[in-house]
């Protein structure tokens, strides 16, 4: 068969989708997936980030922390180093990847629970050292929490557990202080009731000793004793009223639940629908102005600072208006998660709205389809867009934390989750758990790990309160080499005549895409006798000019159930839907300082500036170097440079004070030395910053003025004329004064 | 402090105290009339009642002379230290209390003679505290005695054929020392200029060092007449990041050189002229680390530390409030 007809074929499904002829075979989307995925096969025997423990609040520093992780540090601590350390390290992996097992199969449960029952199936053998190995290894762990695997539950059961762990640290700090408050509210009253007469009465006395001596004492006596010597020190009603209606309130706060026990009447601030969150909210509004209140008054009142005349004006006009993000950050944050199937429902349509009011609610959005059957059905190809849609919107309402990551990512993006559960205001974790069921067989850690790696749904944070500029605010970090277009991985293969080849492939959106047995129509086989030039790397593709693009044929590398590597061609309208989801990349890029094309315009103008700049001064250099010859304009420019001078010397003229007869001081010049002062406190003052200026001139004698001047060691004072005609020696005096006018 | 919330915080801080000149002076100078003194005197008050400094957490730290007469004239907490010893003292003070705000007076004698050795190790440990060198080029305490820093040729009671030695320079030899992080002259006749130095000095986190150069009315009454009377004889340093002068004293003092801190050459060069007086920031370099944050001074001992931890011991024996105790009281 010629070239042309081989390529003829691809070209022709490539515009149309229509395999014609048998040059084409369709692509087996159960047994294909793309050839970077060889070696995932089997995700039990691949030790990642997966599965995860989600660490029991309080055990640990943080709340998650992966399964491979916890095993290296067990290993590191107890296997030593070399070929002694190697059978535990063996059984320990084995274990490790035994509970990977379990867990694909659907087993659930806690880590010490799953340790044990693989620990006791790995131990069952002859060799009894094996199961008391393990348990070592297990008794070492020093924490324990449930295991989660990246399944469609992932996302929520990590956002939740983070969202316990934040608010778990909020509400110590909180007791902590509100305890604090307590104690000092009540040693105010205590000590009031000690000095009272109540107080001094000889049962209350009695009391006070307590039981082990109370015989020893007849406090009829020392009450009356008591009750001369010491002044009664009344508590104000009014401070006594105030202090017991903040303590009620503070005891009765329903806010973060008691330490001990009492859970069941604090109320909740787990949702699963926005509307419900945003009621709840409005309902307990009064409740939290009245807690805020009540523990910004103690607070003054345990310093002693409640100042009747200046604080009940105010502590009265505050209202729900007055709450600040600061306030309600006292208080726990609600947290709604809205599942999968649940983002379209009227419950949730307002949520812009409620994220753009600020109210202190973080919202997981759960993604599980980028590719949606509506999209594909109408022939607009917008894959992706509108689940992308929402994370990127929310960022444009500003004042508030934004993140958008795959479900594979979350462990590594966990700090940035804790950051945003902890943030003041309100959140949005957009989500994507891995493609469902309906679209293939590959793993949902695949899927999703896909979604990002290929730019369908790349990670991003965006955290107003992390500075006041995009560059501070919004990270692309996560993504794996956010500077170019498509990740690419080094893919190594054998050849037909097992040689080894090594290649650098992108993986694009094509690729996530074929992952999905829905698009098997956009993708076709083509045979290894029907490879030709004109075959394209997609994403090269995607980089010629139209004109070249048309005469060639995208593809992807894939590889079938026996790991044998085939070209699968692509067809139009998928390679439109990756450039489109390109031209999210590249706008996102822009966002993050990538290839900024305002950078670079202005980087691009300036440096023509300067070329041209510099084009002129060697110019000028040539020029000046064929008129040295010429030495006769030489004394030319001098007047020209002159003449700007003579302004300035007239301003500077300006500047000395003639005024009036009038005695005067250069008050900014006074050095604060004191000598005017010791001749007349009257005549000369200082001003607010300490420096001396003519209080009053009728207020002493022409003579002190001039003795003044004399006196001033920066000759600052000018005595003017006299303004009493008949002082005696005015003569005398105003010579001395002319050196000081 | 115990933990605010931020609304009690807010008004906390509408009622909070305000202070003015007077509320810092504390007793009547009793440096003779006209001395350089009182200049810095003022400039010093004028910075404190600018950043509000609370007088309860404002240290200033002397030696013995003149100079450091200085804190019996401030209303804050003062250190009248024995000679030569104010740098030990403040950094003492500023290691126990890494809050206060440290100043330290000390006159050419206390400082670059008796005290010299402690000078050259406060300038390499770079404490942060803010130093002024008060420097009248001769021994006024003791009534005219030539000091290290008097010019050859002055004659005074110890040197009455008039004195032998090159003058030392206090600028060249702090912009010697390792670690060295700001150093300025001021001179006491242009209160603007000496203002803003303080200020500079006060918020650089480090050991800043002014030098200011004072007139002694008493003892060499002619000393700086030639400076005081020609303004073409001060150099003034000016920078982005250092002195920008007011218009008003740019139309006076014309002669003026623009010069970045953080050129210590440069400021090496600057600082070993003597005529024209160069006034203004030689050197800052925010960069060098304190001893105190190298150290980790560990908690500072505020009160409200020392508070903080006998509550903490005391709620060891508390009875929680809501238990029996409570109900007793009511």
């Amino acid at each position: 068969m010629d070239m042309a007809a081989k390529f003829q074929d691809q070209l022709v499904f490539h515009m149309t989708g229509r395999r014609a002829g048998e040059g084409l075979a369709p692509v087996d989307a159960e047994a294909m997936r793309p050839a970077l995925f060889a070696g995932y096969r089997d995700l039990t025997r691949l030790r990642h980030d997966f599965p995860l423990v989600l660490i029991e609040t309080g055990k640990a520093d943080g709340f998650a922390a992966s399964l491979s992780l916890l095993v290296n540090r067990v290993l590191e601590a107890l296997a030593p180093r070399g070929i002694e350390g190697e059978r535990l390290r063996k059984h320990v992996l084995r274990l490790e990847r035994e509970v990977r097992a379990m867990l694909g199969s659907g087993r659930a449960g806690t880590l010490s629970e799953l340790w044990e029952e693989a620990a006791a199936k790995l131990g069952s053998g002859p060799d009894e050292s094996v199961a008391k190995v393990l348990a070592l290894a297990g008794a070492s762990l020093n924490l324990d929490g449930e295991l989660a695997d990246c399944d469609e539950r992932l996302p929520e059961r990590f956002m939740v557990h983070a969202w316990r762990h934040v608010q778990a640290q909020k509400a110590a700090l909180f007791h902590g202080h509100l305890d604090h408050l307590k104690r000092k509210l009540s040693d105010i009253l205590r000590a009031a009731f000690v000095h009272s007469e109540a107080g001094q009465q000889p049962a209350a006395l009695k009391a006070a000793v307590g039981g082990m001596h109370a015989e020893d004492f007849d406090f009829s006596a020392m009450s009356r004793l008591v009750g001369r010597n010491v002044p009664l020190d009344e508590l104000p009603a009014s401070r006594r009223a105030r202090i017991e209606r903040v303590l009620g309130v503070l005891r009765s706060q329903r806010f973060h639940a008691p330490k001990l026990g009492g859970a069941s009447a604090a109320y909740g601030f787990l949702f699963d629908n926005v509307a419900g969150a945003v009621a709840a909210y409005r309902e307990r509004l009064p409740e939290a102005v009245e807690l805020v209140k009540a523990i910004a008054i103690a607070e003054l009142e345990a310093r002693n600072g409640y100042d009747e005349a200046d604080h009940d004006p105010f502590f009265e006009a505050y209202g729900e208006g007055s709450l600040s993000a600061d306030d309600l950050a006292l208080l726990p944050d609600y947290l709604v998660c809205i599942p999968a199937d649940r983002n379209d429902a009227p419950e949730n349509a307002g949520l812009m709205d409620t994220l753009s009011s600020g109210l202190p609610v973080k919202v997981v959005v759960q993604v599980t389809d980028l590719l949606e059957e509506a999209s594909l059905g109408t022939g607009h190809f917008a894959f992706g867009v509108r689940s992308a849609r929402l994370a990127t919107t929310a960022m444009g309402l500003g004042g508030m934390f934004v993140l958008q990551a795959a479900a594979s990512s979350l462990y590594r993006l966990r700090n940035r989750v804790e950051g945003g559960m902890g943030c003041r205001g309100p959140a949005l974790f957009s989500i994507f758990a891995g493609s469902p069921a309906a679209a293939g067989s590959l793993p949902r850690y695949l899927t999703a790990a896909a979604a990002m790696e290929s730019r369908a749904f790349p990670a991003f944070v965006y955290d107003a309160a992390a500075g006041d500029n995009w560059a501070t605010r919004f990270s692309l970090e996560h993504n794996r080499d956010p500077e170019t277009d498509w990740p690419v991985e080094p893919f190594e293969y054998a050849d037909a005549g097992l040689q080894r080849v090594r290649e650098e492939v992108a993986f694009t959106y094509a690729d996530f895409a074929m992952c999905d047995r829905r698009n098997a129509e956009h993708f076709a086989v083509a045979p290894r006798e029907r490879w030709t030039a004109a075959m394209v790397p997609a994403a090269q593709w995607l980089a010629l000019a139209e004109r070249d693009a048309a005469e060639r044929v995208p593809y992807l590398l894939a590889v079938d159930a026996n790991d044998v590597l085939h070209r699968v061609v692509i067809d139009a309208r998928m390679m439109q839907a990756t450039r489109r989801c390109l031209l999210l990349w590249h706008r996102l890029q822009e966002h993050g300082g990538i290839h900024d094309s305002h950078a670079e315009r202005l980087l691009a103008r300036e440096r023509a500036a300067w070329e041209a700049k510099k084009a002129e001064e060697i110019e000028a250099l040539r020029k000046s170097a064929g008129s040295v010859a010429q030495p006769a304009n030489e004394g030319a420019p001098a007047p020209v440079a002159a003449a700007p001078a003579a302004p300035a010397e007239a301003a500077a003229a300006e500047e000395v004070k003639p005024p009036s007869d009038d005695p005067w001081i250069e008050t900014a010049r006074c050095p604060s030395c004191n000598e005017c002062q010791l001749i007349n406190p009257q005549m000369f003052g200082y001003n607010d910053n300490k420096q001396a200026f003519i209080k009053d001139v009728n207020a002493g004698t022409y003579r002190q003025l001039v003795e003044a001047a004399e006196a001033c060691q920066v000759a600052i004072i000018h005595p003017g004329k006299p303004k009493n005609p008949a002082e005696p020696g005015l003569d005398e005096l105003m010579k001395r004064a002319e050196a000081f006018n | 402090m115990t933990m605010a919330t931020p609304l009690s915080q807010c008004i906390i801080k509408l009622h909070e105290e305000r202070h003015d000149l007077e509320d810092y002076q504390g007793g009547v100078p009793r440096w003779c009339s006209g001395c350089g003194d009182n200049a810095i005197l003022a400039a010093v008050q004028r910075l404190c009642r600018d950043e509000n400094l609370a007088p309860e957490r404002t240290v200033f730290v002397s030696g013995i002379g003149c100079s450091s007469r200085f804190p019996h004239y401030m209303k804050t907490y003062g250190f009248h230290g024995i000679h030569g010893r104010a740098f030990p003292i403040a950094q003492g003070v500023k290691m126990a209390r890494p809050d206060l705000h440290v100043f330290v007076n000390t006159g050419d004698g206390d400082c670059c003679s008796i005290g010299a050795a402690h000078w050259i190790h406060a300038i390499r440990y770079n404490m942060n505290l803010t130093v002024i060198l008060h420097d009248n080029h001769v021994y006024g305490l003791t009534k005219k005695q030539a000091s290290p820093t008097s010019p050859v040729g002055l004659k005074s009671n110890t040197t009455p054929r008039g004195s032998v030695l090159e003058a030392l320079n206090p600028l060249t030899v702090t912009l010697g020392v390792q670690n060295v992080s700001f150093v300025a002259q001021a001179v006491d006749w242009i209160p603007e200029l000496m203002y803003d130095i303080v200020s500079k000095a006060f918020h650089h986190r480090g050991f800043s060092f002014i030098r200011v150069i004072q007139r002694c009315p008493e003892f060499l009454p002619k000393m700086f007449e030639p400076w005081l009377h020609d303004p073409a004889k001060t150099l003034l340093l000016t920078h982005e990041s250092g002195l920008q002068p007011s218009a008003d004293l740019g139309r006076i003092y014309r002669n003026q050189r623009a010069h970045d801190p953080l050129d210590i050459h440069k400021a090496r060069e600057i600082a070993s002229e003597e005529d024209p007086i160069p006034v203004g920031i030689l050197y800052r370099n925010p960069e060098v680390p304190c001893y105190e944050d190298l150290r980790g001074a560990g908690k500072p001992r505020t009160v409200e530390a020392v508070r903080k931890g006998l509550d903490a011991e005391f709620d060891k024996f508390t009875i929680w409030p809501g238990e029996q105790g409570q109900s007793r009281a009511a």
